[in-house]
């Protein structure tokens, strides 16, 4: 299994202050990987990275196994990379079609919009009874999906999904799940950040916890699932992680101060 | 700290030269010297405004209007020099408080149309009004008691000087940090419990009825007034030009910017004189260029090379440079 | 009284007009968040194009329309592209003090070239008339309205309908998320400001043969666009086009109703601007407007 997506001792933050101070990972194709984080770790400057809305200091991003961090954010869209952001930001003055017909709006993806659009409707029919409505009237969960859905219109190989469970219901927050999980059946790579482990570890293959602008533990969902400490690297403070488990490129931190 | 001593010293100089060269200087210093003062007053009138944030893309509003209050107050009232100083001061301060009550606590843009449009609606409204204002023929000033050409020029002088104080006294104030917030991000200073609105009015009254003075004392000096010389654009760009061209949010930026400007001005004239536009012409393309390239103006550029620290609070915040706001 | 049908014809066309002035600052603003303060001098442009294009070639104003407004619509791009670009993430003192800069010289380059003389152009319907019933229809004025109702409509469908129309609608509405679907905004923009300035330079042409031609028509243009776009709301088309309404119906009825209206109908547009501010900022159908 190639690696599709690699991070690279990425450094990158906001005019004076330094949110990711060394941050590495990876996501082999077809897999599932998961960022957990608590509040301001950096999941979204993570996302915003990979996309191209940020730019980091130092570092590569390197998609199939070539450094992006030049490519400007519109065209990472034709490379590959779709990103459906955090809070969702769906056009509220457009329809739900007129916001999916903007997501393949690339020249890679406009050939295929029709075939786009019937896999999405069938995987959100909630979308396809909806599909005059006014983007800003629906409620949370419906804009969550259509947020995935119009990343999908613009043919991904890796999906980038930022804190899909944020201000969802948990039977919604399961609804949003199972579809994820049907995408990457099809042969999708996906990589989300989440604040809620429990619902992440439901689909993720493997994980990584970001904290203090770095990698502090990473390992399988089962792994991540029985440890003690994930909490607590959660919070902040390094832990060691028991256990050989899958191959992975990052390293876990061992604490000592 | 040697430097602070040079500093106040070449203040000192200079406020001395404003307040003396009226009543001893040759005829073309007193002229020269009288146009520096009088931008130096608007320079540092719209420098004030612009520290707080607010944009006047129309100064030569509170200009004309000062003049016309003083040219009135001279004619229908027969009121003395001073007197006339003291309506023009008075209708500035009220259009600037005016100004910002109307815009509120709208975004910086729109007080910057808002002077835009005032500046054409008193125009139109001088124009309209020719029992009043002499319409576009204009009205000359024929007051009672005349209070002499030196007295006159020294008046500038002395605007010029107590608006450098006056702007040095803002400065210094704890004002100043909330207008140095309220330029940078409106938003944040509101909830810091600053109110930019008691602020706002504050500012464009002070800064207007300053514009307004220097609209007063012109208008004796040159004795005569129409709407087109009362809201006369170059007013505007000047006063626009001569802080952007010093450096902007600074004390000195807008008073070696005046000199610049005028400097600039003059020297267009004699040698591109015979092209009518050419000097606006000029200051336009200073303007972009200064956008551009020099975000700190000259005094920027002079303070690179000497690498030394303002004596002004606000330091080298300048064009180019927008605050940093981390955001999640 | 019985002006009132003839007044009402006039502001009609003059709405028209005024709809077209307004577009450009409306599409410019929405798109781009920018307002071009040298707006004014793209119509003033426009307008000494036409003239000159009539004068030395006799080539009739709307034929000579379309090549100027695909001319207008490069030097938009090429402004764009020169100078707008470069103050795109600068504080607005930046933004606002360069488009005016630049309307400042490009008035002045007018004032030196080509005096500031009134010209016109003349072309036959530039005075001639016609009546219904007992109103009168200058023809000039009837055309202009007609190339307003083309062009505004030709804006509305190519936002609506076309693939690029849709996509500079989404940078409107939030330009993160539309490059995270492939669009290049710095493009969009480059294309907003281009057609921007194509609508202004159409209004030049087309009021080429209403008003006299000045180097200094502009600015008052501009403060009646600026008026328009207010009460319509910043941003929104469809605000526009009442505000563009409302404005021609008071001036025009001021000018017939007031003693010597014509000459107070210049500064209804800054008694609207006022009037706005207090009331109701937001306009009729703006973007929210408190700081930041």
């Amino acid at each position: 299994m190639s690696t599709i997506l690699e991070l690279a001792s990425l450094k990158a933050g906001y005019g004076q202050s330094v949110i990711l101070q060394d941050v590495s990972l990876s996501v082999s194709e077809g897999e599932i990987v998961c960022l957990l984080g608590s509040n301001g770790a950096g999941k979204t400057t993570t996302t915003r990275a990979i996309s191209g809305l940020l730019s980091p200091w130092s570092g590569e991003v390197r998609f199939a196994g070539v450094n992006i961090v030049a490519v400007p954010a519109h065209k990472r869209v034709a490379l590959g990379i779709c990103l459906a952001p955090e809070g969702r930001q769906v056009f509220p003055n457009f329809t739900v079609h007129e916001n999916l017909l903007l997501g393949s709006y690339s020249e890679a993806a406009r050939p295929r919009r029709a075939e786009k659009f019937d896999e999405v409707y069938s995987l959100f029919p909630r979308l396809a009874e909806r599909r005059s409505q006014a983007a800003g009237l629906m409620s949370g969960g419906e804009q969550q999906m259509l947020a995935i859905g119009r990343a999908l219109m613009g043919c991904p190989r890796l999906l980038v999904l930022d804190e899909p469970s944020l201000g969802l219901s948990p039977k919604i927050i399961v609804d949003v799940y199972e579809a994820v999980a049907t995408i990457a059946k099809r042969g999708l790579s996906i990589l989300f950040v989440e604040q809620n482990v429990q619902a992440a570890l439901t689909i993720a293959h493997r994980g990584y916890v970001l904290a203090n602008g770095r990698i502090a533990v990473s390992g399988t969902s089962a792994e991540l699932r029985n440890a003690p400490h994930v909490q607590e690297a959660f919070l902040g403070r390094r832990v060691s992680l028991s256990g050989a488990g899958k191959a992975s490129p990052s390293s876990v931190a061992t604490s000592s101060h | 700290m040697g430097w602070r001593i040079v500093s106040w010293s070449i203040w000192a100089l200079g406020f001395a030269l404003a307040l003396l060269i009226p009543l001893f200087g040759n005829p073309m210093m007193i002229d020269i010297t009288f146009r520096i003062c009088s931008l130096v007053v608007l320079a540092v009138s719209w420098n004030v405004m612009a520290s707080a944030g607010l944009i006047s893309l129309g100064h030569s509003a509170f200009f004309g209007l000062g003049a016309y209050a003083a040219i009135l107050t001279a004619n229908l009232a027969g009121a003395p020099f001073w007197l006339t100083l003291l309506v023009a001061i008075g209708a500035g301060a009220v259009l600037g408080s005016a100004l910002a009550l109307i815009t509120g606590r709208l975004r910086g843009i729109y007080f910057a149309i808002t002077t835009l449009a005032v500046s054409e609606g008193l125009r139109v409204i001088a124009v309209m009004l020719p029992d009043m204002t002499g319409g576009a023929k204009g009205a000359y000033l024929a007051a009672k008691s005349f209070p002499g050409v030196t007295a006159i020029n020294l008046g500038m002088g002395v605007a010029a000087v107590g608006t450098c104080l006056i702007a040095w006294t803002i400065s210094r104030s704890r004002y100043h940090y909330a207008f140095r917030a309220m330029r940078a991000n409106e938003h944040a200073s509101q909830m810091l419990g600053i109110y930019p609105l008691k602020y706002r009015v504050a500012i464009t009254a002070i800064s207007g009825s300053l514009a307004s003075l220097a609209g007063g004392v012109e208008v004796w000096h040159g004795g005569y007034l129409d709407p087109a010389l009362a809201f006369d654009l170059h007013i505007t760009i000047t006063s626009q030009i001569a802080p952007i061209l010093g450096g902007l949010y600074t004390l000195s930026g807008p008073v070696l910017g005046a000199i610049a400007t005028i400097l600039l001005g003059d020297a267009t004239r004699i040698g591109l004189g015979h092209i009518q536009g050419a000097s606006l012409l000029v200051f336009g393309m200073v303007l972009v260029v200064c956008v551009l390239y020099l975000p700190q103006g000259i005094r920027g550029g002079l303070s690179d090379v000497f690498r030394r620290r303002s004596v002004t609070c606000a330091s080298h915040v300048s064009l180019a440079k927008s605050a940093d706001v981390a955001r999640p | 009284m019985d002006l009132i049908p003839q007044a009402f014809s006039d502001a009609v066309l003059l709405a028209g007009l005024y709809t077209l002035m307004a577009v450009g600052l409306s599409l410019g603003f929405g798109v781009i968040r920018i307002i071009n303060f040298a707006q004014g001098e793209m119509i003033m442009l426009g307008a000494y194009g036409a003239f000159w294009l009539f004068t030395l070639f006799g080539i009739d104003p709307l034929i000579s329309l379309p090549l100027l407004v695909v001319a207008g619509f490069a030097l938009g791009w090429v402004i764009f592209g020169g100078f707008v670009v470069k103050v795109l993430d600068a504080p607005h003192i930046n933004q606002i003090l360069l488009t005016f800069g630049l309307g400042l010289a490009i008035q002045h380059i007018a004032i030196i070239l080509w005096t500031g003389n009134a010209r016109s152009t003349q072309p036959t319907y530039a005075t001639s008339s016609f009546l219904i019933g007992d109103v009168l229809v200058v023809h000039g004025r009837l055309v202009a309205f007609l190339v307003a109702v083309v062009m505004v409509v030709a804006l509305i469908a190519w936002l609506r309908w076309s693939e690029t129309g849709l996509a500079t609608r989404a940078v409107a509405e939030n330009r993160g998320a539309a490059t995270l679907m492939g669009i290049d905004v710095r493009k969009i923009y480059a294309l907003s400001f281009g057609v921007s300035c194509a609508l202004s330079v159409a209004t030049g042409v087309v009021v080429s043969f209403i008003l006299t031609i000045t180097p200094f028509m502009g600015f008052p243009m501009l403060v009646k666009a600026i008026a328009i776009v207010i009460l319509g709301g910043l941003g929104s088309i469809a605000g526009t086009v009442i505000g563009a309404i409302v404005l021609a119906f008071a001036e025009t009825f001021a000018s017939y109703y007031v003693p010597e209206g014509s000459g107070w109908a210049e500064g209804i547009a800054f008694i609207l601007i006022i009037g706005i501010l207090i009331l109701s900022p937001r306009g009729i159908r703006g973007q929210a407007v408190e700081t930041n």
